[in-house]
């Protein structure tokens, strides 16, 4: 799912420290916002405002992190509703909900060891590159 | 841009396939959801109810039972619902309420019958506390306003008589959320229609009610738990429409008589 690929340039330092801090940012931010998908995003988003203006390789690590948060708070959002609706509201605990929970649960975990894997390699200034969210980021974020 | 497209569309195929695949497998039976359900729901039908025969005495008298299980019986054999499961409380009380307990329980005030005019607008009441009862209304306003955790308390014995008080209040005292109370309505009608009952004068009964009585007597619990009445008997009229059918009555007007007779 995730490869390390050669960058068009070695990143110093200063450059894999703020890559990583991008991933380490939507992990903290998974911790403080459960169960508010959102929170998530504004993180991540956040972040990415701080950095839009950094070098390619951060940029470009930014965004990655930026839009995996983006799917995910499609089907956390959905997750989050249904939950109230069923504790609250007219939906029914179901055997849909249950699977759809556990679905979700599932993404999510792989994300986020994706999200861990990226920020320690990141770190090292490898250059890491999910699958889908890689060629996406690639298309988006100019050099 | 091909390959981009490409892969999200397996990611999305993924997303639904996985979603669909654990869909099969029944959680439900295997997380032993519904026992625990029904067996929290008697539990707390029993408390409740224990409640109510404190505060006021159940009537037994066959002449008071019987007319009002033909008509519980009568709509239940229309609509498919399981009669052995609804179980009926006629208890006497000068408030006009009726409401419905965990586990299928119906209770009605005796205050409550007196105040109708005819059976078919205490069908109504029964149609839509029925309604309430098959929409799972009950439980989940119990969660909504009581609490999970609390509600799992009172069935294991952790908790005192006071909140069984306060859960009984919640159940007789206050309203369902307006959209609850508006799904109960439509199901309502629905009972009475494939009852061959006349839905109209439901209607009449909640329209009726808070104009001929002040707003502040305290007996009318029904009509004040249940706000918006009418904006509801509009509603309730507007829905049934042109829909006339060969309405029958279930009792005789002696035995409607008879009952009113026994209660007063």
């Amino acid at each position: 799912m995730n490869t390390i690929t050669h960058f068009y340039y070695s990143p110093n330092e200063y450059e894999s420290e703020k890559a990583s801090n991008s991933y380490l940012m939507s992990l903290i931010a998974v911790i403080a916002g459960l169960p508010f998908p959102i929170i998530n995003l504004i993180a991540t988003f956040a972040f990415y405002l701080g950095n839009r203006k950094g070098t390619y390789f951060v940029r470009w690590h930014c965004t990655q992190a930026l839009l995996s948060q983006f799917s995910l708070l499609l089907m956390n959002s959905v997750a989050f509703w249904w939950s109230v609706t069923v504790l609250f509201g007219s939906e029914n605990l179901s055997n849909s909900f249950i699977a759809y929970l556990i679905t979700v649960f599932l993404f999510n975990l792989t994300e986020f060891a994706a999200t861990i894997y990226s920020t320690i390699n990141t770190r090292k200034g490898l250059h890491v590159k999910w699958w889908f969210y890689g060629d996406l980021t690639n298309m988006i974020c100019s050099s | 841009m091909k390959n981009i497209l490409l892969q999200l569309v397996l990611l999305v195929v993924l997303f639904f396939a996985l979603w669909l695949g654990l869909s099969k497998i029944d959680w439900m039976e295997l997380l032993n959801v519904n026992y625990l359900t029904s067996k929290t729901q008697l539990k707390l039908g029993e408390l409740i109810l224990d409640q109510i025969k404190n505060s006021g005495e159940e009537y037994h008298n066959p002449k008071v039972t019987l007319p009002l299980d033909s008509i519980l019986t009568a709509i239940c054999i229309s609509n498919a619902i399981d009669r052995s499961q609804v179980q009926l409380h006629v208890i006497k009380s000068e408030e006009v309420n009726a409401f419905a307990l965990p586990n299928h329980q119906l209770v009605i005030y005796s205050g409550l019958i007196l105040e109708t005019r005819n059976e078919a607008e205490l069908s109504g009441v029964i149609c839509h506390e029925i309604a309430h009862m098959e929409l799972d209304h009950v439980m989940k306003k119990l969660i909504k306003e009581v609490g999970i955790s609390v509600l799992i308390s009172t069935t294991t014995g952790n908790s005192g008589s006071n909140l069984m008080v306060n859960i009984l209040k919640t159940l007789s005292s206050t309203a369902y959320d307006r959209d609850l109370e508006g799904d109960a309505d439509i199901r309502a009608v629905d009972y009475l229609l494939r009852a061959n009952i006349d839905p109209i004068p439901f209607a009449r009964f909640l329209r009726r009610i808070p104009e001929s009585k002040s707003a502040i007597d305290q007996h009318l619990t029904w009509m004040s738990t249940h706000p918006d009445a009418e904006e509801r008997a509009a509603y309730i009229i507007e829905f049934v429409g042109e829909a006339h059918g060969e309405y029958q009555p279930i009792l005789s007007p002696v035995t409607w008589q008879n009952l009113q007779h026994q209660l007063k």
